[in-house]
C-alpha cells in the first residue's frame, strides 16, 4: 500500500464532532495506524510537538483557563483526573474535641473543619511535609512528627456584649463570638515548621470568612486538630481544585446566509457575544450564488466568538435555520478551566498533573522491566 | 509551651500511664548534630529521583503482572492500583504503535483495584507485546515533557 | 495541652469542669453521690442526689439534661 497523506480539508473534517438536533456524530478518534488505508498515524513525538498548541485565556492564582490543542481526549482526561484525585494537599484529618456545647454535633463539626481549604508556604508544603501513615493498632509509637503533622486549634466561647445598644437584635453585635469563622483557627507551629511556615508562609485558611458554627452565650468550642497530606482519591477534602474541567471548542458554521429579522433571532439562540450582526456589503451582494444578491445593507449573522457558545442547540429547534447552520466541536481542542482551592496556584496544578502522569509512567516502566526479569 | 512541658514530664516520670494516648504531635526535634545528619540524608534521597520520592516509595511491590494465557505477541497485563487515568492514556499511545493489532484496557470490577491491558501484535511485526507496553509507557513520558515545555512557554507569553 | 482526666464524680469533687456552661451552681443539700445536670428551662447546673426528685431547684422545671463528657473525644474529619 503506497503511503498517502490526507488533505488539509480532510484533516479539518476529521477534527470535528458533529452535533445535530437529536444526536452526535464522529465521536471517537480515528487517528490510529491502520484506520485509514495508506495513512501513517504512528506515534511521532516531533509530529506531536508540531501539532500541540497551548493558549492561555486567564491565569490568576485561583483560576486558570487555557486551551490545550492537539492532544487526544484520553490524555486530556488523564490530566484532568490527576488534578482532581492525585495532587496532594494538606487538610484537617483528625479533630480532638475537648468541649463542644454548640448546637452543631461533634462529628458534623469535624466534617466541616475537614473541608476548610488551607494555604501555606509552597516550599514547606512541597519539600518539607511528607506523607503520614495512619497508625495501626499495633504501632507502639504514634508517628506524629513536625514533618507530617500540622497542629491547629480552635478555642472560642460566646459571651454577652455589655456594650451592645439596648434593643439590639443582631446576634453578632449582641454577643461576642456569635459566629465562629475559619479565621478563628490558630496554627501552632511545631519543631522545624517555624522555618517553613512563618509570617507570609504561615498555614492559614484560604478563605477566612467560612462560617464554621454559630454560638449563643455560654456555648463553647474547644478543640485541636491535626492536618496531614492526602490526595483527592482518598477524600475530596484533599483535592487541590474546586473544579477542574474541560470542554471541547464549539464550532458554528453558517452554511447559507441568515438575514434580517432571522439574523436577530439567530443571535438570540446563542449566549451574548457568540453571534454578531453585520451589514451585507456591496462586495457580498455582488458575489453570484452567495445568497446575498439584492440584500445589500441588510443585517447578516456572523460567528464572532464560538468559544463562548454553550452548545445549547437552540438554533436547531427553529425551522427557519434548517440546513443553514451546522454545529460541532473540535475533537482535539480542550478548553480547561482550573479553579484552585488556594493551596496551589491554579496553573501549577496543571503542571503538577503532567509531572504526575510522567512519574506514573516512569514507575510502571520500571515495573514492567522488573516483571520480565 | 505546654507540649514541651508535657514531654519533660514524660521523660522524668516514664512510668506514668497518662499522656501517651493524648500526646499531640511530638515535634521531631533531635539534637543539633542529629538534625544535620538527618537533613543531609534527606537531601541525598531527594536529589536523585525528584519530588515524588518520599518514604512512600521505598521498595514498591510488583504491581504489573502478566496474565496466564499470554503469548509473546498477544498478552494481557494486570496493573494493581491503576485506573482509567493511566489505562485510557496508555491504551491510546499503544494503539498509536503501528506494530499493534489490538489494544484495549478494562477495569474488570470497580471494587477491585485492578486494571487490565490487552495487547496483540501483528505476527509479521517481529516484536512482542511487552515491548509495545514499554514503548507506550516511554511515549507517555515523552509526551509529558512536550506538554510541559509548551505550557511553560504559553504561560510566559501570556504574562507579557 | 492539658485535658481533664475523667473521674467518677464523688462528693469531694463538686465543682469540677464548670467551664462555660453558664449559670450558678446550686449547693447540694447533703453530700452523698451528686450528679450535675443542666436545667432544660433556665440552663442552671442542678445537682441531684440518688433518689432525689428530678426537678430544677431554681425554676422547678422537670426536664434536665445530662452534662457533656469532660473527656476529650477524637473524630476523623471525614
Amino acid at each position: 500500500m503506497p503511503r498517502t497523506e490526507p488533505s488539509r480539508e480532510e484533516l479539518e473534517k476529521r477534527r470535528i464532532v458533529g452535533i445535530n438536533k437529536e444526536n452526535v456524530t464522529d465521536v471517537t478518534s480515528t487517528d490510529f495506524p491502520g484506520h485509514y488505508p495508506g495513512e501513517d498515524h504512528a506515534w511521532d513525538i516531533e509530529k506531536f510537538r508540531d501539532g500541540l498548541q497551548i493558549e492561555f485565556h486567564q491565569n490568576d492564582p485561583l483560576l486558570a483557563s487555557f486551551s490545550l490543542i492537539g492532544v487526544d481526549a484520553s490524555i486530556a482526561n488523564a490530566f484532568r483526573r490527576i488534578m482532581i484525585a492525585d495532587i496532594p494537599t494538606l487538610a484537617v484529618e483528625t479533630v480532638f474535641i475537648n468541649n463542644n456545647t454548640s448546637v452543631i454535633q461533634d462529628e458534623v463539626l469535624s466534617h466541616r473543619l475537614g473541608l476548610i481549604p488551607f494555604k501555606g508556604g509552597r516550599e514547606g508544603l512541597d519539600n518539607f511535609l511528607k506523607w503520614w501513615k495512619k497508625p495501626t493498632d499495633d504501632d507502639a509509637v504514634p508517628n506524629y512528627f513536625d514533618y507530617n503533622t500540622v497542629k491547629l486549634s480552635l478555642n472560642v466561647e460566646c459571651t454577652h456584649n455589655e456594650d451592645a445598644a439596648p434593643g439590639e437584635k443582631d446576634p453578632t453585635k449582641l454577643y461576642h463570638h456569635a459566629h465562629v469563622y475559619a479565621k478563628d483557627i490558630v496554627y501552632e507551629p511545631i519543631g522545624r515548621q517555624t522555618q517553613y511556615f512563618s509570617g507570609e508562609n504561615a498555614i492559614a485558611p484560604t478563605n477566612p470568612d467560612i462560617l464554621i458554627a454559630k454560638l449563643r452565650p455560654g456555648q463553647v468550642i474547644d478543640l485541636s486538630m491535626h492536618m496531614h497530606k492526602g490526595v483527592g482519591s482518598d477524600h475530596a477534602k484533599f483535592s487541590p481544585v474546586a473544579t477542574a474541567s474541560y470542554r471541547l471548542m464549539p464550532t458554528i458554521d453558517i452554511l447559507r446566509p441568515i438575514l434580517g429579522a432571522d439574523a436577530e433571532k439567530f443571535a438570540k439562540c446563542f449566549p451574548r457575544g457568540v453571534i454578531g450582526l453585520e451589514k451585507v456589503t456591496k462586495n457580498d451582494a455582488a458575489k453570484k450564488g452567495s445568497g446575498y444578491e439584492g440584500h445589500e445593507g441588510e443585517l447578516k449573522a456572523v460567528v464572532k466568538d464560538a468559544m463562548r457558545d454553550t452548545v445549547s442547540r437552540e438554533c436547531l429547534r427553529h425551522d427557519e435555520f434548517k440546513d443553514k447552520v451546522r454545529l460541532g466541536r473540535k475533537r482535539d481542542h480542550f478548553i480547561y478551566q482550573i479553579e484552585s482551592t488556594g493551596q496551589w496556584d491554579s496553573d501549577a496544578i496543571f503542571l503538577e498533573s503532567i509531572a504526575h502522569l510522567k512519574e506514573k509512567a516512569r514507575r510502571l516502566e520500571q515495573q514492567v522491566v522488573n516483571m520480565v526479569r | 509551651m505546654a507540649r514541651s512541658k508535657a514531654k519533660q514530664d514524660a521523660s522524668q516520670s516514664a512510668g506514668e500511664d497518662d499522656i501517651v494516648m493524648q500526646e499531640p504531635p511530638a515535634s521531631h526535634q533531635p539534637d543539633l548534630d542529629e538534625t544535620d545528619a538527618s537533613m543531609a540524608e534527606g537531601e541525598g534521597e531527594e536529589g536523585v529521583e525528584g519530588e515524588f520520592e518520599d518514604e512512600f516509595e521505598e521498595e514498591e511491590p510488583q504491581r504489573v503482572k502478566l496474565l496466564p494465557g499470554s503469548t509473546p505477541t498477544a498478552a494481557s497485563f494486570e496493573f494493581l492500583n491503576e485506573g482509567h487515568t493511566l489505562g485510557n492514556a496508555l491504551r491510546y499511545v499503544i494503539m498509536k504503535n503501528p506494530d499493534v493489532e489490538f489494544c484495549a484496557y478494562a477495569i474488570p470490577h470497580p471494587s477491585e483495584p485492578k486494571m487490565n491491558v490487552r495487547i496483540q501484535i501483528w505476527e509479521a511485526a517481529g516484536t512482542t507485546a511487552i515491548e509495545a507496553l514499554e514503548k507506550g509507557l516511554k511515549d507517555i513520558q515523552d509526551l509529558c515533557d512536550v506538554v510541559t515545555d509548551k505550557f511553560l512557554v504559553a504561560r510566559k507569553d501570556f504574562k507579557e | 495541652m492539658s485535658r481533664e482526666q475523667y473521674t467518677v464524680p464523688t462528693s469531694s469533687q463538686q465543682t469540677f469542669g464548670a467551664s462555660g456552661s453558664g449559670g450558678r451552681d446550686y449547693a447540694p443539700e447533703s453530700s452523698n453521690t451528686v450528679m450535675y445536670y443542666t436545667c432544660g428551662d433556665c440552663a442552671v447546673r442542678v445537682p441531684l442526689e440518688k433518689g432525689a426528685p428530678i426537678r430544677c431547684q431554681k425554676c422547678g422545671a422537670r426536664v434536665l439534661y445530662k452534662e457533656r463528657t469532660k473527656r476529650m473525644v477524637q473524630f476523623e474529619a471525614r
